[in-house]
């Protein structure tokens, strides 16, 4: 070919990324999404949810607020409801964002232009992204103007912690979202599956924790527990706990994962965790694996892993 | 070098075969009329050239490039008007067309690709509320932007009335002068032979003839079309008909009554003695000069007689 007719970027191999086409899809998507009563809808959700919220604080926590602890409550209340609703959202959101568009056939438009699959499928969980970090971040700071009358000011740094997080952790889900979406032509289908991982998320992985130690004191194969040795009321006691890969299992759910990042992020210690654990279980230090800053590695995981595997997949089917 | 190379492509979806070894070339700045009824495979070969599916077995190349390994660049190159689309509802004109011009990296003005297609004054009313024929155009200035090498219309008069169909047709015509290549299908023979310098006809995922629409009218120009209509149909009867010397296609037109369309160039009372000789009723029939309409419904009709 003559060097004239070879666009930008167009004389790479097609299942290559280009950054550049990554921007138009995702932009593209953006424009789409955001005028989408759904986008609207999740923005005047979150800002409900943070003035109820702190309402309902500033109404029953008085001496609370005596203690300056409030924004502490506000947090630990509002992540606690964040980490069941995000989810849902990013599923919701992400649920058609490929197999909708093979569906309606609205994804040839995109393809008979010069964007690779993988283009279109990061541009896709790009665009999504965003409007979930914009609706996010409206509720929020809408919010916080609320917040700061009915409080009398707060603690922006744990405020702005916790809307970060919540942004990484709907981020993680929409790429499972996205992922899935693209592994199917069907709608139907592909909402099974965001039905799938909502179940898998919220009441396998949630009751794994009970459930493992139901088969530990039957000491089922490997369910060993493992001693240790506390210091209760003053006195020195031996208790069980569960191996270590077993909470490395439990602790693998982005909810868990979302709780362990916002301890490490704010510093409020109101936020309840699956699985809680104390140095102490495991002689003094915990495993690398359980410690907090690995929950970050955790939902990097989760917002790489299936957005890789969608970006190998998606390239050889059949649109 | 020829602007569209398929040669022995096939793609089946499980059972199905939808192309059978199918080998064609479009040459450089040719009108192409890609023409089959509906189901014939125009629309999995178009699948094929733009990558959406994936050969079973063949080579297709594309101005000159393999069209799997450099669908991007093809693409580039290429205006397309994808069929089975449906626009993005809650976006104008004005940002799809933006959106190709980004995908393109091209400069264009989406006012003046508008108004060549005629909706130049919904620029900004969301696609969602825009009727087919409007998606269609609003579809076919996506396609122009960016002056492409090679434009590829699949069924472009969906939804088009015939002033809209016709105003389509001028814009092939302008392409094709700026010096596009066209490659265009369609179920509808007159849609193609005003505007195509060669037509391929497409049954059942074969190519059955590909000439230029002089050449088509040429091959049927001094035969007649039989049309008789008979009692029954018979598969013996029909065969009969066709080993006649100068019978060059003998199809059924019709089931109910059971009408054959038969060409012939000579004598057609040997066509329909042949007829009564296998014990069929001859009820009616009637003559006319082969239109290009008979040519393809001889190319696409399947003989089907019981």
């Amino acid at each position: 070919m003559s060097a004239e007719t070879v666009d930008r970027g167009t004389s790479a191999p097609s299942s290559s990324i280009n950054p550049e086409s990554v921007g138009a899809v995702a932009k593209k998507d953006f424009q789409d999404a955001v005028r989408s009563w759904l986008f609207w809808g999740l923005s005047v959700f979150f800002f409900t949810l943070l003035v109820a919220t702190t309402g309902a604080v500033a109404y029953f926590g008085e001496d609370l607020a005596a203690q300056g602890a409030t924004t502490d409550v506000l947090v630990g209340f509002v992540s606690e409801i964040t980490r069941l609703i995000i989810p849902l959202i990013a599923l919701v959101l992400g649920w058609k964002a490929i197999a909708g568009e093979r569906e309606s056939g609205s994804i040839k438009i995109l393809l008979s232009l010069p964007h690779s699959r993988k283009d279109v499928l990061l541009g896709k969980l790009i665009g999504r992204s965003a409007v979930l970090s914009l609706s996010l971040t409206l509720g929020f700071a809408l919010a916080a103007v609320v917040v700061a009358v009915l409080m009398g000011g707060f603690d922006v740094a744990d405020y702005v912690g916790l809307l970060g997080v919540s942004i990484v952790y709907g981020i993680a889900y929409t790429s499972i979202a996205v992922a899935l979406s693209s592994l199917t032509r069907s709608t139907t289908i592909a909402g099974a599956a965001m039905f799938g991982v909502f179940v898998l998320f919220y009441v396998v992985w949630n009751s794994l924790s009970t459930a493992f130690r139901l088969l530990a004191d039957r000491e089922v194969l490997f369910f060993d527990t493992v001693s240790y040795t506390t210091e209760f009321q003053g006195q020195e006691v031996t208790v069980e706990r569960l191996p270590e890969w077993a909470y490395f299992v439990i602790n693998l759910d982005p909810g868990e994962a979302y709780g362990r990042v916002l301890t490490l992020v704010t510093d409020v210690d109101t936020i309840q965790l699956q699985s809680e654990l104390d140095a102490q279980m495991f002689g003094g230090e915990l495993p690398f694996f359980l410690q907090d800053w690995f929950a970050l590695l955790i939902l990097v995981f989760w917002t790489v892993v299936p957005v890789a595997v969608a970006l190998y997949r998606f390239d050889r089917v059949d649109l | 070098m020829p602007a569209i190379t398929v040669d022995g492509l096939t793609k089946s979806y499980g059972q199905t075969l939808a192309l059978d070894d199918l080998s064609f070339e479009v040459g450089d700045g040719e009108v192409f009329g890609f023409l089959g009824p509906n189901g014939a495979g125009k629309s999995t070969t178009i699948n094929v050239l733009l990558d959406f599916v994936r050969p079973t077995a063949g080579r297709v190349e594309v101005l000159g490039l393999d069209a799997q390994t450099h669908s991007r660049e093809i693409r580039a190159r290429t205006g397309v008007l994808p069929e089975g689309y449906r626009t993005y509802d809650r976006l104008t004109a004005r940002q799809h067309l933006e959106f190709a011009i980004d995908s393109k990296g091209v400069d264009a003005d989406p006012e003046r690709l508008l108004e060549r297609v005629g909706i130049a004054d919904a620029i900004d009313k969301k696609a969602g509320g825009y009727s087919k024929g409007m998606a269609q155009r609003l579809m076919l200035a996506m396609a122009l932007v960016g002056e492409p090498d090679l434009l590829i219309l699949d069924e472009p008069s969906t939804g088009l009335d015939p002033n809209g169909a016709r105003e389509m047709r001028e814009i092939v015509r302008e392409e094709n002068e700026r010096g596009a290549t066209v490659f265009f299908s369609s179920h509808i023979m007159e849609q193609v032979e005003s505007v195509c310098d060669r037509v391929g006809i497409l049954r059942d995922g074969e190519m059955v003839a590909v000439d230029s629409v002089a050449g088509l009218r040429e091959s049927v120009s001094d035969g007649t079309v039989l049309r008789v209509t008979v009692d029954r149909l018979d598969d013996e009867a029909i065969r009969s008909v066709r080993s006649l010397p100068d019978v060059s296609e003998a199809t059924v037109e019709n089931e109910a009554p059971p009408t054959l369309v038969i060409r012939v160039d000579g004598s057609k009372t040997d066509v329909l003695s042949a007829l009564e000789r296998q014990g069929l009723e001859v009820r009616d029939f009637s003559t006319s000069e082969a239109s290009l309409d008979d040519v393809f419904r001889s190319y696409t009709t399947e003989v089907n007689a019981r």
